[in-house]
């Protein structure tokens, strides 16, 4: 099977960041909460590619870091919010009735908040750590997901296989994960890869808001928050940081569309 | 051995009482051929799926009987009806490529009644599921043991059907107009390899069809149904030479008229 070009160029960018976030020690130039006092706010030069931050701190080994932190908080946070929504949204779509009106109208309920303002609640209330922050995009993100299976298996349990594989003595359970959930994927695959772009960008605008990941563990919105400050002298510390979350997304993006397209889904 | 007793079942579409079955009664004898014929919308269908209640939640068992060896399938409990469903009493189904999961291989879904019901090793179903696949007349098995459903024809994918219902050797193969969609020569073979596979099994074939030439081919007697009722039973000599009931003429005549052409 031939793949998109699309998909190739977001395979491309999201390989080439994992790649960098999993051997950020052996690529980083210097540790990234190393202060040097004689190189403060240096341009981007040959000793510092991006040049170095208010504390002397190098940018590009900053990123790298970062790199890590947004990455693995996108993953884990949509891994939350597929496991919930393909829980909830098979036994909804499979039961139909009264069961699927509560896990539905539970999403909707979760749905009605203003999501970002409940996180930034959750996150004040308790202390925002990376691995709350993770748990609490998850646990307000699934809705998304578990309507596309309930959709999915609303349709696919009336197809003609799922009666015969009733017919051959395959209980619920085996159905629901045998039977549907394999021929409902795809589309969630897609929604999935949407809902990490989401992610990181929810957590830098966290940590740009101050409560996401906290100093001096570095991550794409603390990078930037720290820049404000700078902002008129060292155009670098905002530009770089903001670039690459934007690639990140872009290329979460091109492999959702690319999916799309390689799978013939126009949703 | 299979006993159907004024059997009633109604469908409530959005509180809509539809009246699919109205009392049948019948049986089917050990390695028996039974057909059961009718137009459209007689209630076969209904009939095939109450036997192991896989009927859709819409529908309602209203009253009667159906015994399976002395044992009350009506009454049973959903999970002891699961070791019935494949094991005992296992389907054909009429559209093969449409009842086949389209993300398996067809070797891996004949493995699966083989490792839900027999309790076989994955290697064991793998041996067995070979096997089976030669006795529906399937050369190349290893090749299309890893064909997925849609690049096998029709006639194939209604011999993976049939090994995958024969799997666990049950004792009752319910048919459910399983050559309908498929063309006049590949129909004529799968006849052929039911009855021989009924004669080497010794299963009860209980066999659902529109058409009479069929039942004429396999049938040792046939139920006519109208309108969801049995109108009537007879050895399948009985029904062609003297047919009592409107209805079965009308099958009779609309097969010659097609025998004519």
């Amino acid at each position: 099977m031939r793949m998109n070009k699309l998909l190739c160029a977001g395979i491309a960018i999201i390989g080439f960041l994992g790649v960098l976030a999993i051997l950020a020690p052996f690529i980083s130039p210097y540790e990234p909460s190393l202060i040097d006092s004689t190189n403060l706010l240096t341009p981007p030069s040959y000793a510092h590619p991006l040049g170095t931050d208010s504390l002397g701190r190098d940018l590009l080994s900053r990123i790298i870091y970062g790199a890590r932190i947004s990455l693995s908080i996108g993953i884990i946070a949509v891994g939350i919010s597929l496991l919930i929504g393909v829980i909830a949204g098979s036994i909804a779509g499979y039961s139909g009735g009264l069961t699927d009106s509560v896990i539905m109208r539970c999403a909707d309920i979760v749905l009605c908040f203003p999501t970002f303002f409940l996180i930034l609640a959750v996150v004040a209330v308790l202390e925002p750590s990376i691995i709350n922050i993770m748990v609490i995009i998850g646990l307000t993100s699934w809705m998304g997901i578990a309507r596309l299976i309930r959709s999915e298996i609303l349709s696919l349990k009336e197809r003609e296989f799922i009666q015969a594989a009733k017919a051959i003595g395959a209980s619920h359970i085996r159905i629901i994960c045998r039977h549907l959930l394999p021929n409902a994927m795809g589309p969630v695959f897609v929604n999935a890869t949407l809902g990490i772009a989401g992610a990181i960008l929810l957590e830098s605008a966290l940590s740009f808001l101050g409560l996401g990941v906290q100093p001096p563990v570095p991550s794409w919105g603390n990078i930037l928050i720290e820049s404000k400050a700078t902002l008129g002298v060292a155009w670098w510390i905002t530009l770089f940081p903001g670039l690459a979350i934007f690639v990140t997304i872009l290329g979460f993006n091109f492999i959702a569309e690319g999916l799309k397209k390689q799978w013939g889904y126009n949703a | 051995m299979l006993e159907i007793s004024n059997l009633r079942v109604h469908f409530d579409l959005n509180g809509t009482i539809v009246k699919a079955l109205c009392g049948v009664t019948f049986g089917v004898g050990p390695k028996e051929t039974l057909v059961v014929a009718g137009e459209s919308g007689s209630g076969k269908t209904v009939t095939a799926l109450t036997v192991t209640r896989l009927l859709p939640a819409s529908a309602r068992i209203i009253s009667g009987e159906i015994y399976f060896d002395g044992e009350d399938l009506l009454s049973l409990e959903e999970d002891a009806l699961r070791k019935v469903r494949g094991k005992e009493i296992a389907y054909v189904f009429q559209e093969p490529g449409t009842f086949l999961n389209p993300v398996y291989t067809v070797g891996n879904q004949i493995m699966e009644p083989l490792l839900l019901h027999q309790g076989l090793s994955r290697a064991e179903a793998f041996a067995e599921a070979l096997r089976l696949i030669a006795l529906v007349q399937i050369k190349e098995g290893r090749r299309v043991f890893f064909s997925y459903p849609h690049q096998l024809s029709g006639g194939m994918n209604q011999r993976i059907g049939i090994a995958m219902s024969l799997a666990c050797r049950p004792r009752l193969l319910i048919a459910d107009e399983p050559t309908t969609s498929l063309d006049v020569t590949t129909e004529s073979e799968i006849l052929d390899l039911l009855c021989e596979l009924k004669d080497n099994f010794g299963f009860s074939l209980l066999f659902i069809t529109h058409n009479l030439s069929i039942a004429r081919r396999i049938a040792d007697r046939i139920c006519v149904m109208y309108k969801g009722v049995v109108v009537e039973e007879a050895d399948t000599e009985r029904i062609f030479s003297s047919p009592r009931h409107f209805h079965t003429m009308e099958l009779i005549q609309a097969y010659q008229a097609i025998g004519t052409l």
